[in-house]
């Protein structure tokens, strides 16, 4: 026998479906933080809403790295302490700001957004690979340092750019991988090691 | 076989993951190809966490050892561990790869067992490693995954006639069928949407023999066509990526 449907308000409905299109949120998530919003945290609602609709209307791609900004070129690109002959090309934001973090890189960027994914259909174009290959072949570049992830992804995504580059004279490099420093062989997974062995190098 | 009711256990089970899908927050549903449960899927809880001991495992074309235990369509992950060290795919053969993996998702069926295609794959994948000629190990591959689920191709006689192919002659390849030799100039009413291939041609296919161009070429287009007859008008993800990336 069908249940009785519980009554709701369609504002909730659509807050609650809204919602969904976050990461990872499910239905039942959904449905807790719509309620959370609307019964505990209305003034918290509205920053959010208006948050994201400052966000969509001005935060928007960087001609030249590609990275979210408010303006035609972001502040790391217009920098003049910066390296132009350096060019690191990274998959996402987060990682972009996890290199800047180690202080010891000085060069420009180039963000991709994702990474080539053959089994989900991702390609060249969805990752802009002719605005990459626009933005390398400047003349100011030098060297182009690939920083995708060690997946599989990360590695094809790797190899393509590289192989686009040598193919316009222009130098890439790959960063290294191995046993994290302050790593102790015994605590570290045995595919990192076993790839450490296979890439050591002369001393 | 039902086994709805009953949890089944599987334990070190060698198997290979053929691709991941983030789910939830921190977990990622596996789609493994195992050797004694075919294709399966599994949820491996908290893989996607920083420091789970199972993200530095859970990289398709390694060899793996897989516990899970299941009760319905979706299993639980228990254990992945490394089985054996592969040097990592790269470039062209990394590819190579994601081709095969997609072969095995769009056309092996889930949990139907096949050993013998586990082990070809197995081989397939030692061999892209060890750089061998891609070509080769493709074909090989894609003949051997055709016969496994029940589509051999025919490729040591005429279809219409069941005589012995002559190295010689030219045949057009029907999908459902086979060779069938093409007589004359005029060729036969119909023939346009078959491939069509040198007699010599099928005979290496069949002994697994590329060191010929224009086998190479032509095994490659038969295969394709066979290949798309099976997946019934879905093109392959792979395929495309690979075009889009030599316009560049
Ligand atoms: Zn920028």
């Amino acid at each position: 026998m069908a249940k009785e449907p519980i009554p709701t308000a369609k504002g909730v409905e659509r807050l609650v479906e809204a919602l969904r299109v976050l990461p990872g949120v499910g239905p039942r998530s959904a449905q807790r933080m719509a309620y959370y919003l609307l019964q505990h945290d209305r003034a918290g609602a509205d920053l959010l809403a208006q948050a994201m609709a400052a966000a969509l209307a001005r935060v928007r791609h960087c001609a030249r790295c590609n990275n979210f900004t408010e303006d035609e070129v972001c502040s790391l690109c217009r920098s003049s302490r910066r390296d132009p002959s350096l060019l690191c090309v990274v998959e996402t934001p987060a990682d972009l700001a996890m290199v800047e973090q180690t202080l010891s890189y000085s060069g420009m960027y180039f963000v991709l957004m994702g990474r080539l994914s053959p089994l989900d259909g991702v390609g060249a174009r969805d990752i802009g690979l002719d605005r990459l290959l626009a933005r390398a072949s400047d003349g100011e570049v030098q060297e182009v340092i690939l920083a995708t992830n060690f997946t599989n992804e990360g590695e094809a995504t790797a190899h393509y750019i590289a192989e686009m580059l040598r193919a316009r004279k222009i130098k890439a490099s790959r960063i290294a991988r191995g046993v994290p420093l302050g790593g102790e062989l015994e605590y570290v997974d045995v595919g990192t090691i076993s790839q450490a062995i296979l890439d050591r190098r002369g001393l | 076989m039902d086994n709805r009711a009953t949890r089944r256990r599987a334990d070190n089970e060698a198997g290979f993951v053929l691709h991941t899908h983030p789910y939830k927050e921190t977990s990622l549903v596996v789609e493994a190809f195992t050797r004694r449960f075919g294709r399966v899927a599994l949820l491996a809880r908290g893989a996607r966490r920083p420091r789970s001991a199972m993200r530095g495992v859970l990289l398709a074309f390694h060899p793996l050892r897989l516990s899970w235990s299941a009760s319905g369509e979706l299993g639980t992950l228990v254990a992945a561990e490394w089985a054996a060290g592969l040097r990592s795919l790269e470039g062209l053969g990394l590819m190579c790869g994601f081709y095969l993996n997609e072969l095995l998702l769009r056309l092996l069926p889930r949990e139907d067992p096949h050993e013998e295609l586990f082990d070809a794959y197995a081989g397939s994948l030692a061999r892209l490693s060890a750089r061998a000629p891609h070509a080769a190990v493709l074909r090989g591959f894609e003949r051997r995954m055709l016969a496994e689920l029940g589509y051999a191709p025919v490729l040591e006689r005429d279809a219409a006639t069941g005589l012995a192919i002559e190295p010689e002659r030219r045949y057009a390849y029907e999908p459902d069928r086979g060779p069938v030799a093409v007589t004359g100039r005029e060729g036969r009413p119909g023939v346009g949407a078959d491939v069509v291939v040198s007699g010599r041609t099928l005979l290496d296919l069949a002994r697994d023999e590329y060191e010929c161009a224009e086998t190479r070429d032509e095994a490659r287009a038969l295969l394709r066509a066979l290949i798309a007859h099976r997946l019934g008008g879905q093109t392959l993800h792979t395929r495309t990526v690979l075009m889009e990336l030599q316009e560049l």
